[in-house]
Parts: C-alpha cells; sequence; structure tokens
C-alpha cells in the first residue's frame, strides 16, 4: 500500500477538518457486545464477534475493517437490531438496538441492496420516503433531489431488476438517505462500483460527514476506509485488533520517504551518500509510479473533458483537478 | 331455506354472557386472554431454560411492555404504503391471469353445463363454487409466499430498518392483499353474474298466428313453445284472454306478439331471493295439553318431534310481525300472506305409501280461540307446501274475518296450528319446517352478499397465511394455512373428535383401530386396563384436549359458504352477513396481534 495521504480533490480535504467530531456526544456505544449464531437446536455454530466495546461519536467516519468474515456485518446488524445480541448490548443514539423508534434517526446501505426488484428508483424512494411518515411534498422533493444527487435520473422509472449493481449501489445509497439521517450504516458502501463510483460514494461520505452526520461504514477496501475515515476499528475472528485515528495509524514512525522530481543521478547518489552517512537504511528511491485507481480515474477525466480523443499515456505528473 | 340452528339476533350473538352461551365477544376476549397467559408462561419457562430466570423475566417484560407501546404508535400512513407495497408485488406477479382463467372458464362453461331441470341452481352452483376456490386459492398463493420471499430476498432488512412497526407489516400485508383479492372477487363476481344471467335467458318460437291468439275460427291454440335449453313449454290462455307459456324448468314466460307472429318474451323470476321468516314452534300433545316437544318415533336425530294424527296433539307455530308488508300482492288483486310447510311423515301402518297422509291448517289468534276453518291438505313426505292465505277468510263459524285485522293480535303474532288427521299416522315437525314467505330480495343483492361471505373467507385465508408466514418459511406457511381451512371445512368433525364424540376414540386409538383393521365401534380386547391401553388413552387424552383447544379457535369454513341459498333461490340473512363480517374481523384482529409478537421476536437476520 502506498500511503499517499493525498487524494485527487486535495481541496475537500482541507475542508476535511473543518469539523472535529464530537467527542463527548457518544452516537454508537457497545458494551461487551457479544453474537454467537446458533442452529434451530440451539447449537452453537459460529462465535461471530466477541465481547467488543465502542464508542463512535457524532461527526465522525468511523470504519470497521477486517477480512472477511470477521464480523463487521454482524455488528451492524446488532447495531441495528436485525440481530439481537448473544450478549452485552448495543445503545443506538441513546437508545437501544432493538428499540424501532431508532430507525426514525437512522439510515442503512446493506452488504447487497436488498430492494424490491419490481419497483422503479422513483417507486423506491417512494415507499421508504411513507415508511419514514414523510409528508407528501417534501416527499417528492428529496426523492428529486437524491435521484440526481446518486445520478440516477436517467434510468429514474426503470424497475430495479434491470440494473446493474452499481446502479443497485446508488439506489441504495439514496433510499439510505430518504429520511436524512443522523447516523449513517454503510456496509461496504464500494462494492461493486466502478472507480468514478468509488470516488463519487467516497466523496459523498465526506460530505455527509461535513453537514454533521455520523457514519459508521465497513470494508475490507483499505484504499477505501484510509481515504475518508477518521477512526478505524479493526477485527479479526470477531475480535477487536486494533482501534485509533487513521492518520495515527498509519503514520510508520521510523520510515521515512523520499519522493522528489527533476533530481538529476547526481543528486541521488548525493542523497544516497547523506542516508548512508547517517547509518539509515534506503528502502527505496525510484521514479513514483501512480496507481491504478488514479491512472484509470485520469484517463476518464480527461476523455469527459474531451470527448472523442482517444489518450494513449497520460503523464501522472499532469494529473490533478481539471 | 330455514337454518337448522336458528341464527341468534346479532347483539345476543354477540354480547350474550351467561351460563348457556358464551357470546362471540366474551369468546373472543378470552380466547385472547388464554393465548396471552399460556404464550407468557411458556416463554418464561422456556427462557429460564436458556437464559435464568431474572433475564428470561426482564426479556418477557420488556417484549411486553414494548408491544403495548408499539400497538398504539401505528401509523396509517406506514400500514398503507406497506400495503400498497403488497398490491405492487400482486400486480407485478401477474394476479390478473387468475382473472383470465376464470373469464376463459366461463367462456367454455357453457358448452359442459347442462341440464334439464332448475338450470339457476346449476348455474349459480357453479360460478360461485369456481369464484370461491380461484379466490381462495390466489389469495393463498399471494399471501402465502409474500413475507418468506422479503426474508429470502432479505428485502425486509431495509424495511425492518425503518421505523415500522412489526405489526404494521403484518396489518399492511393483510390489507394488500385483501384489497386486490376484492377487486379480484368483484371482477369475477361481475362476470359471474352477467354468465348466469344471460345463460338463463333464452326465448322459444311459437309456430302460429296472432290470429289464434283468442283462439281462431278453429278455437285452435297453438300447443306448445319450441324446444329450447333442453325443455318447452305448454301454452295456456288465462281469464284475460293472455297467452302464457306455463311454468316449467323454473320459470313461465309471457306470450305477445309482434308483426302479427307470436313472440315469447324473457323467462319470469329465474333468479330469486326468497325470503322466510321463521317462528317458534311448540306443541300440543293428544290430549290438547301444551308440551314442550311432541314424540319421539325414536328416528332421525331427535331434531324433529311428531304429533300423532286424529288426536288433539298439534303443532303450533307462532310467527311476529306480520303486518301489511308481509303480504304479497297477489296476480287476482288481493293480497295474501304465503307459507310454506314442509311436512315428514311417519307411518305406523303400511298403508299404500303413495297415498297421502291428510292433515289441516288453521289460522289462529294468539290467545284466543279464533281460527280460520280448516284448510285441508295431503301430506307427501319432505316436499314443500306451498299455502296462500288471502286477506279475507272465513272463521270456524264461517263468518267473514280479516287476516290481520283479527287473527294478528296487538303485537303482530299469529299462530299457524297443523294437525294431522288419520289416526295412527305422524307428522313430525321442527321449528324450521313452517315459514312465512316475505317479500321477495333483490337477487342481485343476494348474490353480493353471497360474494360478502365468500370474501370474509378470503380475508381470513390471507390472515391466517400471512400470520404463518412471519415465522415459517413459504412451503411450510402454505402447508399450514391449507390445514387451518381444511380443518375448518371439517371443524364439525374435528370439534366431535376433540370431545370424543366421534366413534374411534382420539388420534392414537384411530391409528391403532386403522393398522389393526379394527371396527370402530368394536370394544378392545378383554377392555381389561393393560397399560398399552391406558399408554393409548393418556397420549390421546393430551391430544384430545388440543384438539378442543385449537378447535375453539378454528373458523368454520363451511359456514362462509352460501351457494345453496344462492343457488336454491333464497335470501341471505343479513344477520348472517353481520356475524360472518363480525367474525372475519375479530380473527384479523387476533391474527395480526399474534403475527406482530411472532415478527417481532423473530430475529430478523439470522
Ligand atoms: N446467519 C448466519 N448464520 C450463521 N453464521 C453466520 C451468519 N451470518 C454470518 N455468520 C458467520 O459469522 C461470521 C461473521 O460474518 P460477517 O457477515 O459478520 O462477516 P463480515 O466481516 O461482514 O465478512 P465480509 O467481509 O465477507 O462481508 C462468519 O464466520 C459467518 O460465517
Ligand atoms: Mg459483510
Amino acid at each position: 500500500m502506498a500511503a499517499t495521504p493525498e487524494i485527487p480533490n486535495s481541496d475537500k480535504n482541507g475542508e476535511r477538518r473543518a469539523r472535529e467530531p464530537d467527542e463527548a456526544q457518544v452516537v454508537v456505544e457497545t458494551r461487551a457486545l457479544s453474537k454467537v449464531y446458533r442452529d434451530f437446536w440451539g447449537r452453537q455454530k459460529v462465535r461471530a464477534l466477541k465481547s467488543l466495546d465502542l464508542e463512535i461519536h457524532k461527526g465522525e467516519i468511523f470504519g470497521l475493517l477486517g477480512p472477511n468474515g470477521s464480523g463487521k456485518t454482524t455488528t451492524i446488524k446488532l447495531l441495528l437490531g436485525l440481530l439481537f445480541p448473544s450478549e452485552g448490548e448495543a445503545i443506538v443514539l441513546g437508545q437501544n438496538a432493538t428499540e424501532v423508534s431508532k430507525n426514525e434517526r437512522i439510515g442503512y446501505l446493506p452488504e447487497e441492496s436488498y430492494l424490491y426488484r419490481f419497483l422503479n428508483a422513483e417507486e423506491t424512494l417512494d415507499f421508504y420516503g411513507r415508511l419514514f411518515n414523510i409528508p407528501a411534498d417534501v416527499r417528492r422533493e428529496r426523492i428529486d433531489r437524491l435521484i440526481k444527487l446518486v445520478k440516477l435520473d436517467a434510468a429514474r422509472r426503470r424497475q430495479l431488476r434491470e440494473y446493474s449493481k452499481g446502479m443497485t449501489r446508488r439506489i441504495g445509497l439514496a433510499q439510505a438517505l430518504i429520511n436524512e439521517p443522523d447516523l449513517i450504516l454503510l456496509d461496504e458502501p464500494t462494492s461493486g462500483l466502478d472507480p468514478i463510483g468509488t470516488r463519487e460514494m467516497k466523496d459523498w461520505i465526506l460530505e455527509l460527514r461535513d453537514q454533521g452526520k455520523t457514519i459508521v461504514m465497513c470494508s475490507h477496501l483499505l484504499a477505501d476506509v484510509q481515504d475518508v475515515c477518521d477512526r478505524i476499528a479493526i477485527l479479526h475472528q470477531g475480535e477487536l485488533k486494533e482501534l485509533g485515528r487513521v492518520d495515527e495509524l498509519l503514520k510508520v514512525e521510523d520510515v521515512t520517504q523520499v519522493k522528489a522530481r527533476g533530481l538529476s543521478a547526481d543528486c541521488q547518489d548525493e542523497i544516497r551518500q547523506v542516508i548512508e552517512r547517517h547509518q539509515g537504511e534506503l528502502v527505496s528511491m525510484e521514479n513514483p509510479t501512480t496507481t491504478l485507481e488514479e491512472l484509470f480515474l485520469s484517463i476518464v477525466r480527461d476523455s469527459e473533458a474531451r470527448p472523442g480523443r482517444r489518450i494513449v499515456k497520460q503523464e501522472p505528473t499532469k494529473q490533478g483537478k481539471s | 331455506m330455514i337454518l337448522e340452528k336458528p341464527l341468534l339476533p346479532y347483539f345476543e350473538w354477540l354480547l350474550q354472557f351467561d351460563k348457556t352461551r358464551w357470546g362471540a365477544l366474551p369468546h373472543f376476549l378470552l380466547t385472547l386472554l388464554v393465548i396471552a397467559i399460556a404464550t407468557l408462561l411458556l416463554s418464561l419457562l422456556v427462557g429460564t431454560v436458556l437464559y435464568g430466570p431474572l433475564k428470561a423475566g426482564d426479556k418477557v417484560y420488556r417484549v411486553v411492555v414494548n408491544g403495548f407501546r408499539e400497538l398504539f404508535s401505528l401509523s396509517f400512513r406506514r400500514v398503507w404504503a406497506l400495503a400498497r407495497l403488497a398490491i405492487q408485488e400482486s400486480l407485478r406477479g401477474r394476479v390478473l391471469i387468475a382473472v383470465a382463467v376464470f373469464v376463459l372458464l366461463l367462456l367454455f362453461a357453457g358448452w359442459f353445463l347442462k341440464t334439464e331441470r332448475e338450470p339457476a341452481r346449476l348455474y349459480f352452483s357453479f360460478v360461485l363454487t369456481a369464484t370461491s376456490f380461484l379466490g381462495l386459492f390466489v389469495a393463498l398463493l399471494l399471501a402465502v409466499f409474500s413475507l418468506p420471499n422479503d426474508f429470502k430476498s432479505k428485502t425486509i432488512y431495509t424495511v425492518l430498518t425503518k421505523p415500522v412497526r412489526a405489526g404494521e407489516v403484518v396489518i399492511g400485508r393483510i390489507l394488500g392483499f385483501s384489497l386486490v383479492g376484492t377487486v379480484l372477487l368483484a371482477i369475477m363476481g361481475v362476470c359471474s353474474y352477467l354468465f348466469v344471467v344471460r345463460a338463463l335467458d333464452h326465448t322459444h318460437t311459437v309456430v302460429g298466428s296472432v290470429l289464434a291468439k283468442g283462439g281462431d275460427a278453429e278455437g285452435n291454440l297453438p300447443e306448445t313453445t319450441s324446444l329450447d335449453k333442453g325443455h318447452r313449454h305448454t301454452i295456456q290462455q288465462d281469464d284475460d284472454g293472455h297467452l302464457f307459456a306455463e311454468f316449467a324448468h323454473d320459470h313461465d314466460h309471457h306470450v305477445g306478439e309482434s308483426n302479427g307472429r307470436l313472440v315469447v318474451s324473457s323467462p319470469h323470476e329465474t333468479i330469486r331471493a326468497r325470503v322466510p321468516r321463521g317462528g317458534t314452534l311448540r306443541f300440543k300433545d293428544r290430549q290438547g295439553v301444551q308440551v314442550a316437544r311432541g314424540v319421539s318415533v325414536g328416528k332421525e336425530w331427535g331434531y324433529r318431534s311428531f304429533i300423532e294424527g286424529g288426536t288433539q296433539a298439534a303443532a303450533i307455530w307462532t310467527f311476529d310481525g306480520i303486518d301489511e308488508k308481509t303480504l304479497h300482492d297477489e296476480d287476482d288483486g288481493g293480497e295474501a300472506l304465503r307459507l310454506e310447510l314442509v311436512v315428514r311423515v311417519f307411518r305406523t301402518w303400511k298403508a299404500d305409501i303413495n297415498t297421502p297422509v291428510q292433515g289441516v291448517i288453521q289460522l289462529k289468534r294468539p290467545g284466543s280461540d279464533l281460527k280460520t276453518a280448516p284448510e285441508f291438505f295431503s301430506a307427501k313426505d319432505a316436499t314443500i307446501d306451498q299455502r296462500y292465505f288471502p286477506r279475507t277468510l272465513t272463521d270456524t263459524n264461517n263468518q267473514p274475518i280479516d287476516l290481520l285485522d283479527d287473527l294478528v293480535d296487538e303485537q303482530g303474532q299469529i299462530e299457524v296450528v297443523v294437525q294431522c288427521l288419520d289416526r295412527s299416522q305422524y307428522f313430525g315437525f321442527a321449528q324450521g319446517d313452517c315459514y312465512v314467505r316475505m317479500k321477495e330480495g333483490s337477487p342481485l343483492w343476494n348474490f353480493t352478499k353471497a360474494y360478502i361471505s365468500m370474501w370474509v373467507q378470503m380475508v381470513l385465508v390471507i390472515a391466517i397465511a400471512v400470520t404463518g408466514s412471519t415465522v415459517l418459511s413459504g412451503p411450510i406457511a402454505m402447508m399450514f394455512t391449507v390445514s387451518f381451512i381444511l380443518l375448518g371445512f371439517y371443524r364439525e368433525f374435528f370439534v366431535r373428535v376433540a370431545r370424543g364424540i366421534q366413534e374411534g376414540g382420539g388420534p392414537v386409538e384411530s391409528l391403532v383401530r386403522l393398522v389393526t383393521q379394527m371396527n370402530l365401534t368394536a370394544g378392545f380386547r378383554g377392555e381389561s386396563e393393560t397399560t398399552s391401553l391406558w399408554i393409548m388413552r393418556s397420549v390421546d387424552s393430551v391430544f384430545l384436549g388440543a384438539m378442543e383447544l385449537l378447535a375453539n379457535v378454528l373458523p368454520d369454513f363451511g359456514e362462509f359458504n352460501a351457494t345453496k341459498y344462492v343457488a336454491y333461490g333464497f335470501d341471505i340473512p343479513a344477520n348472517q352477513i353481520a356475524q360472518q363480517l363480525t367474525m372475519g374481523a375479530a380473527y384479523v384482529i387476533g391474527l395480526s396481534i399474534v403475527g406482530y409478537f411472532l415478527l417481532r421476536t423473530r430475529e430478523v437476520a439470522k
């Protein structure tokens, strides 16, 4: 993993620290939360979550990380009351997670978008809007705004059964935002999305955070998590392995990475000597490569700016916000 | 058609609360209470085993308190949203195919529905049975797979993570599918009615000219109409010289003229809704003393009791509410009270079986001796005898009396006295065997009422299916609902087994009898209390207890079948419909509550 803290639209990053999470306001709290899956006869099948203690504050993006089957989805379902804890408890927005009324202020994007395939985008949002008792005019206005936000304007009258996976994710997100929730739970928000979609999703998440909402997302795509999360928890086999601020967790104290542009071979030699002189070990010093994601993004962005022209090679140094 | 078990007045049926009978409402409340307490105890027990008493108590307490809280936070908008979803689901699921199938069925029905007599009966039985089954089937399929599909496709996750109360999911589903079913039934009902009306409508041709109408020079009338729809009529002339096609095949026609030719009109009164008014029956014994029951002749099933011929014994019906409106306008311009009487004849000596037994019928003013002159009739066993009593009658002294003014007392009551004349022969009567024919009801409304009955039944099936499917998977829920329906149809038998009235014993005993090919009534060998016999009986008594409990909540599906009324041309009492609607509502409420708790305590994402 290249530890590049810079993300393409770096001006967004400037805003990123505009609102600090409110440490005093705890939105989600779990106390010794455990889940054991049992079969019909009550025999233990899997211990999916082992005594999890978490506190998530208002206004932060909290990432749950871990390999497949580590208990991320289980945690989210416990927070939603879709599962009942075997032990411990989860307090969400000041209420027990099994209470229904807490859902008024929650938005949830499931792992896969579990939506009614016989409805179209508008009907879907309308249906979920009604479940929140949102009055008709507000509902209509919000549906319109959300459909535009997730860029499904062209497909708003098509049944979801015809949607591609990425489109389904988009309508899934719109559905999660219909009630303008304070707490948003996203289960692998970027799965199934193309790089642009991924980028957009991350931007939306940041934007939502900037509006003061709390976001809990889980993913095993480290890059995504790293890009957006303020704090993360790493789960492995149902156990909490790591918990803390992303920048602190990613800071590797004893490694210095040198990255420069326009150095001559002489100059590089000189730097090597300087490192040797100080008893350092040169890990790497080479021309930087861009990540695949960045390359793909710049190609698409260029082709959007100048339609028709085919781009063969793009100088990574030229990229930026166009 | 008079019910063998007369309908109780609505409010008595609903509210009565004493030793003899518990009305529907107390019964409903008691059932809810018993179920609630039983469930509470059971969950406490199971919880204690799993988590220990304290935690179990806490959990159960929370579920109950939550339940009450959420019961009162039901939002109609959310229920309606979920109902709309159910409707959309059904429509996109091509429920309209069912309608298409039905219409096709009707189109081709004309081919195979052929009958020599009483076509209305056949057609009505056919359409009502067809809609009833098709409606039930479609409702069942829609309702039973909906929630399980939501669980399977996990769409329920996105619904239940909204502020949706579990009760709203259940009620919304019931409402939505009921609406779909309503539209379905309405379409099928309209088609059916049109089908029957069209199928019954017909004319005949008559060979002959207008000249013949008044009887031509030679006095020749055409004798019969042509043979159409499997029957022909003989042509008659009434007192005014009008021609008509004589009553046959359940109807008659006018014969008019047009362009110098005789034309047969459409049939009259092919569809009817006769309204019988039942009375109360009491008896007098051979000395003319009031008794509660007549003689038992040791046959039948105690339902009818008998009066002896050639004695003072009499059967006396008292009818209420006799006034102007009860009388029918007759063709001759007068008014008449119409009575219908069914007589069971029991012979103690064998005469010619075809010689009818003589009886006499009189109208009498209650509490006085004023009676009409005896009117004699010959009773054939178990046929409906129609009696018309005109407004002006003569009493036993041959003095003219007025039916309403003289024979009906201040309470609007009149008595009908029936006696048997032949010595040592008996007439058998039950309360429903004599009734006053009231003014005809509207056939269309009657047909609609039959559909309302059917509708209640459909809603009931939907409610059962939705409730069952909150915890069961699709196919299992289907089996559950179907067994509920079957048990409901055979409720009477089921109750008899549960109460130990049915021969053959409980489930285990009858299984043993089945396997050993033992006669139902035969005693077990030696009939001594062997251990195995004791075990069998004990297990059975547990089963029977459970069955008895189940019988208490089992709806009687047979009751919803109004086909007989419509097919035989009787009006369905509005009271019966009211009772069924009430019962349907009670089941929907009860099942929704059960469904709420089932869904609420279900771990959704498991
Ligand atoms: N309904 C279930 N019944 C039994 N076991 C389950 C169930 N759901 C999840 N598990 C088990 O619980 C463990 C954690 O599953 P979970 O879905 O929380 O993982 P995850 O971290 O979300 O994985 P992924 O990254 O693949 O989505 C796994 O071992 C899984 O097999
Ligand atoms: Mg997962």
